[in-house]
C-alpha cells in the first residue's frame, strides 16, 4: 500500500539575497517546495500566475518601506488561502497594526528564530490542511 | 440540559476571563444586553473546565490571570478550540507592537485596553462576530 504525502509548498519574498537562500535551504531540508521573490511585484506575479502555495514568508521593508503588506493582502486573497508570515526587522504600530487587521497569521521579528519560524509554519499549514483557513 | 431561545436558536455563548469581578460584571451586563449567556472564569482551570463544557461564539480573556501574559496562551487555545469565535484580549494598557504581534501569533482578533466601557468592547465584539457571519476572510481589528 501506497501512502500519498502532499509536499508542502511555500513562497519566500525577501530582497535580501541572502536571507532569501538561508531560508531555502532551511525549508528545502524541511521537505518544503520552495518558490522565492526577490520583490513585492515579483511576489505578487507568482501569486497571480502559480497557483497555490501552502504558506507565503514575506518581509515588509523591499523596494519600498512596509510593501511586504501588499504581498500579504494578495495572498490572503489566494484560494485557497496560504498561511501568511511577515518577518521584519522593523516592526511598528502601524504595519502591526495592519497585519493584525487584515489577518496575518503569524508576524516574526528579525532577528528571527528558525526553529520557532518553522514550528509555527508547519502548524498553520496542518491545521489549515485539516479544516480549511480559520481566520 | 442545553438552553434555547424562545425563537428556538441557540443563545450565543460567552466566555469571560479576568480575574477582577468588577470588570467581569461589566462585560457580563453588558453581554447579556446583546443576548449572550455568559460563562465566567476568575482562573485558568475553571476557564479550561468551561471549554470543555461549551460551545463559544465569543471569548473575552484578560492577558493577566496568575502573572503578566499568561492570558495570552488561553486565547491561542480558544482560537483553535473554536476557530470561528472572536477570540479577544483585555491588556491592561494600551497596546504596544509587542502586544500586536502577540495577538497576530496566538489568533487573536481584537485587543481592548482594559479601561475601555464594557459597552464599547461588547459593541464591537458583536460587530466583528455579524461581519465574520457574512464574509468568509479576516475581521480581524485592533480596538484601543
Amino acid at each position: 500500500m501506497h501512502t500519498m504525502v502532499l509536499k508542502r509548498s511555500v513562497l519566500l519574498v525577501d530582497d535580501e539575497s541572502s536571507i532569501l537562500q538561508t531560508l531555502r535551504l532551511v525549508f528545502e531540508r524541511e521537505g518544503y517546495e520552495v518558490a522565492t521573490a526577490q520583490s513585492s511585484a515579483e511576489a505578487i506575479g507568482l501569486l497571480d500566475q502559480s497557483g497555490h502555495f501552502d504558506a507565503v514568508v514575506t518581509d515588509l521593508n523591499m523596494e519600498r518601506e512596509d510593501v511586504g503588506l501588499e504581498v500579504a493582502r494578495a495572498a490572503l486573497k489566494s484560494q485557497p488561502k496560504p498561511a501568511v508570515v511577515i518577518c521584519t526587522g522593523f516592526a511598528s504600530m502601524a504595519n502591526s497594526r495592519a497585519a493584525l487587521d487584515m489577518g496575518v497569521d503569524y508576524m516574526a521579528h528579525k532577528p528571527v528564530e528558525l526553529k520557532d519560524l518553522i514550528a509555527a509554519l508547519n502548524r498553520l499549514i496542518s491545521r489549515y490542511r485539516d479544516i480549511g483557513p480559520f481566520k | 440540559m442545553t438552553a434555547k431561545t424562545t425563537s428556538g436558536k441557540m443563545p450565543r455563548m460567552a466566555l469571560l476571563v479576568h480575574v477582577d469581578m468588577g470588570i467581569l460584571s461589566s462585560l457580563q451586563s453588558a453581554l447579556a444586553e446583546r443576548g449572550f449567556t455568559t460563562i465566567v472564569a476568575r482562573d485558568l482551570p475553571t476557564a479550561l473546565l468551561a471549554i470543555t463544557q461549551h460551545h463559544f461564539d465569543v471569548a473575552i480573556v484578560s492577558s493577566q490571570l496568575l502573572e503578566a501574559g499568561d492570558g495570552w496562551p488561553l486565547a491561542g487555545v480558544l482560537h483553535l478550540v473554536f476557530p470561528k469565535a472572536v477570540v479577544s484580549v483585555m491588556a491592561p494598557s494600551e497596546p504596544d507592537v509587542l502586544t500586536l504581534q502577540a495577538a497576530i501569533n496566538y489568533g487573536v482578533r481584537e485587543v481592548y485596553e482594559q479601561a475601555k466601557p464594557a459597552k464599547e468592547v461588547v459593541g464591537s465584539i458583536v460587530a466583528t462576530l455579524e461581519n465574520s457571519s457574512f464574509s468568509s476572510g479576516s475581521n480581524r481589528s485592533i480596538i484601543q
